[in-house]
């Protein structure tokens, strides 16, 4: 059970296909759910200590900007909002992912940003300029990676063709899009609510 | 990518301010009243103390000679000459060191007529003090020797690079020390125009790019012939000014987008170094309603030190060969130090010169003991002093910790000196990352080298013990009958 926790990601991120099969049909879902809150937290984690402690080289950071609570939201909303939106389009596009389905694919195809970038931190303090050209190559390896992974993910929890996911994958985008949109307009409409009733109220306690 | 990967952070943050109503624009670029300010490396305007202070304010009237009318260019020689060419009263006005008046030149013996100038809008003096006049309202360019007397005059050019229309209105000339002439004409969209020793044009240097606007193409791309032509043409933008160093390098400025200042080479190519953290460019940060910095003057000094006259608001700013921002002064307004129609700016040896056109008027500016220091330190980094340069940065840093690329010039020196480690956290200081990393590569080798012995031993340790416990565990699973993994 120990060892599971550890091998399992690991092999998802190995063998995509086979893994992200067993994930969705064999798994504990309850495990995998576990799992993946474990590798968002670890995603966060990894952000924060990156900002903190990345090598000067390749990260010039300004600390008047600094925040690691909003580095939490730079990982929650961008995931939240994916899985929301695919979600959204997947069921009308005869998707047979759940929503749960969705996300732990989602999360478990982030780790090989933690386990790539995580080191990555610490040798970036000893590297040069000339080699920083590994830390971005890695970098962008991780990135690549993880989008491959959620492709494949995506495609299994699914059950698309590769055409239908990737169709699928950019109509999630601009649903993306669509709902921040969406929430930007809700904000500013409740901040200008809030703000007529506190006037209102100030209005009222001044006159007498 | 990681500087993206900041700016798309920063949009985002940015979007949710506005979400929660806080605005984000409009950063300050106004310092306390009497200071001056510098830019951080994070692009912020932070205070600094004055580098130079206006002392005294001379008028024609002043300086006994006439109340000057429009002057519009001034030129120092090497030896402090001051020459102002009084444009409204056609005339030039040589002071000598202590401002007093040397000279006068109101017309010259051309062909035995004497011959005067209309509404001269640039002066330029060689180094054999030969006076070199944009005689722009009778469109031509006077030469004239040490004594007054004519060398030549250039006229309107032959050329087939010229349409037959041409008007020739020079502007503003200067004379590199092979005795070509450079003139800046008005309508002149091609560049700067040369011409050999003997006064015939030669062709164009230094054309400005055009610069697009994306949102006008678009609009033009959708609109027809007939309202394609009331439209404005795309063209390149006027140079604004221009000099030259004792090294024959023309640095011009131009008045709109893209690099306003230029460093240009015999074939007009840009080798301005740009290697601060922000380009030369007057303000980084402005108001949207003004806009960034309209420069149209230059001003090149020894060591590489060029100022800049924007005329927007009557700053002036000086930036060292690296292109980093050394200190600004002046205003708009009308205190002493202050202008209202500022023109041309010149160095008195480290004094500084500005001419006021509306109100004929001219400033000195002079250093005061921070402003001092840091010419002094830029000075001696040029030259390559370095134990010098230390002692007036770390001088200058102690008045103006906000000054950052001193860090830098610190850090350069005590790299040379061998502290590898101080001079990374100095590189660090001013974001310097080259530096930094020059820096880095020393000190890593110089601690592998010292812990040479630790280091090789603790490998090797590891390898004997992992080479152990494989054997080890071999041998166990043989013993069993069981074969590992």
């Amino acid at each position: 059970m120990n060892k599971e926790f550890i091998k399992f990601p690991l092999y998802v991120i190995m063998h995509p296909f086979n893994g992200y099969w067993e994930l969705k049909y064999e798994q504990n879902k309850k495990l995998n759910l576990i799992l993946s809150f474990g590798i968002l937290l670890m995603l966060i984690l990894t952000n924060v200590l990156s900002s903190q402690y990345s090598g000067f080289l390749v990260n010039i950071y300004n600390p008047k900007y600094m925040n690691s609570l909003m580095e939490i939201t730079y990982v929650l909303v961008p995931v939240l909002f994916w899985c929301a939106a695919n979600w959204s389009l997947t069921t009308l596009m005869d998707g047979e992912g759940k929503f749960v389905d969705i996300f732990i694919s989602t999360c478990f195809a982030l780790l090989p940003l933690v386990i790539i970038n995580f080191p990555w931190i610490w040798l970036s303090n000893v590297i040069s300029m000339q080699e920083t050209t590994f830390y971005y190559f890695f970098n962008s390896f991780a990135a690549l990676w993880s989008l491959y992974l959620m492709f494949v993910g995506n495609m299994t929890v699914h059950q698309f063709t590769p055409s239908k996911t990737i169709v699928t994958m950019m109509l999630s985008l601009i649903a993306i899009g669509f709902m921040a949109f969406l929430c930007l307009l809700f904000f500013s409409l409740i901040q200008q609510i809030i703000t007529f009733i506190t006037i209102l109220y100030q209005e009222i306690t001044l006159r007498n | 990518m990681l500087k993206r990967k900041t700016k798309l952070r920063a949009y985002l943050l940015a979007a949710i301010c506005c979400v929660f109503g806080i605005s984000a624009g409009g950063s300050l670029a106004y310092a306390a009243d009497g200071d001056s300010y510098n830019y951080s490396v994070w692009g912020d305007t932070v205070v600094s103390p004055s580098a130079y202070e206006a002392t005294t304010l001379m008028t024609g009237t002043s300086l006994g000679i006439g109340a000057f009318k429009d002057p519009s260019d001034l030129h120092v020689t090497a030896d402090n000459e001051i020459y102002i060419l009084d444009s409204g009263n056609n005339r030039i006005v040589v002071l000598d060191i202590n401002y007093r008046q040397k000279a006068m030149i109101n017309s010259f013996n051309n062909d035995g007529v004497a011959d005067t100038f209309l509404n001269p809008q640039g002066i330029f003096i060689t180094e054999q003090k030969h006076v070199l006049i944009a005689d722009t309202g009778n469109k031509r360019v006077v030469h004239l020797d040490e004594k007054g007397q004519l060398v030549q005059i250039v006229e309107k050019p032959e050329s087939d690079l010229l349409p037959g229309n041409f008007d020739f209105q020079p502007v503003r000339v200067v004379m590199d020390k092979a005795q070509r002439i450079y003139v800046m004409a008005v309508g002149v969209f091609d560049g700067l125009m040369e011409f050999s020793a003997e006064g015939a044009f030669t062709s164009y240097i230094g054309a400005n790019r055009v610069w697009v606007d994306p949102v006008e193409l678009f609009w033009k791309r959708l609109s027809t012939k007939a309202q394609r032509s009331q439209m404005v043409m795309f063209t390149p933008t006027e140079f604004t000014n221009m000099d030259i160093n004792d090294e024959g390098f023309i640095y011009a400025t131009s008045g709109d987008s893209g690099d306003t200042i230029r460093k240009l080479n015999a074939q007009g190519n840009d080798i301005l170094r740009r290697t601060g953290l922000y380009d030369p460019q007057g303000d980084i940060n402005f108001t949207r309603d003004l806009g960034p910095s309209r420069l149209i003057d230059v001003d090149i000094t020894d060591s590489e030190i060029y100022s800049v006259l924007d005329s927007k608001r009557g700053r002036i700013f000086t930036y060292n060969g690296d292109g980093q921002f050394m200190y600004v002064f002046g205003g708009m307004g009308n205190r002493i130090g202050e202008f209202n129609t500022p023109v041309a700016i010149e160095r008195v040896g480290d004094d500084f010169l500005v001419l006021d056109k509306a109100f004929g008027e001219m400033t000195l500016f002079q250093t005061t003991e921070y402003g001092r220091t840091l010419n002094e330190a830029v000075r001696s980094y040029y030259r390559g002093e370095e134990d010098k340069a230390l002692q007036l940065y770390k001088q200058t840093i102690n008045r103006n910790t906000n000054l950052d690329f001193a860090y830098s010039g610190i850090g350069k020196a005590i790299l040379r000196q061998g502290d590898y480690k101080d001079a990374m956290r100095y590189f660090k200081q001013s974001l310097d990352q080259p530096n930094y990393s020059k820096a880095f590569l020393l000190y890593r080798k110089e601690v592998l080298r010292a812990n040479f012995s630790t280091i090789m031993t603790v490998v090797i340790g590891i390898a004997a013990v992992t080479l152990i416990i494989r054997t080890y565990r071999k041998k166990q699973a043989r013993k069993r009958g069981v074969s590992f993994e």
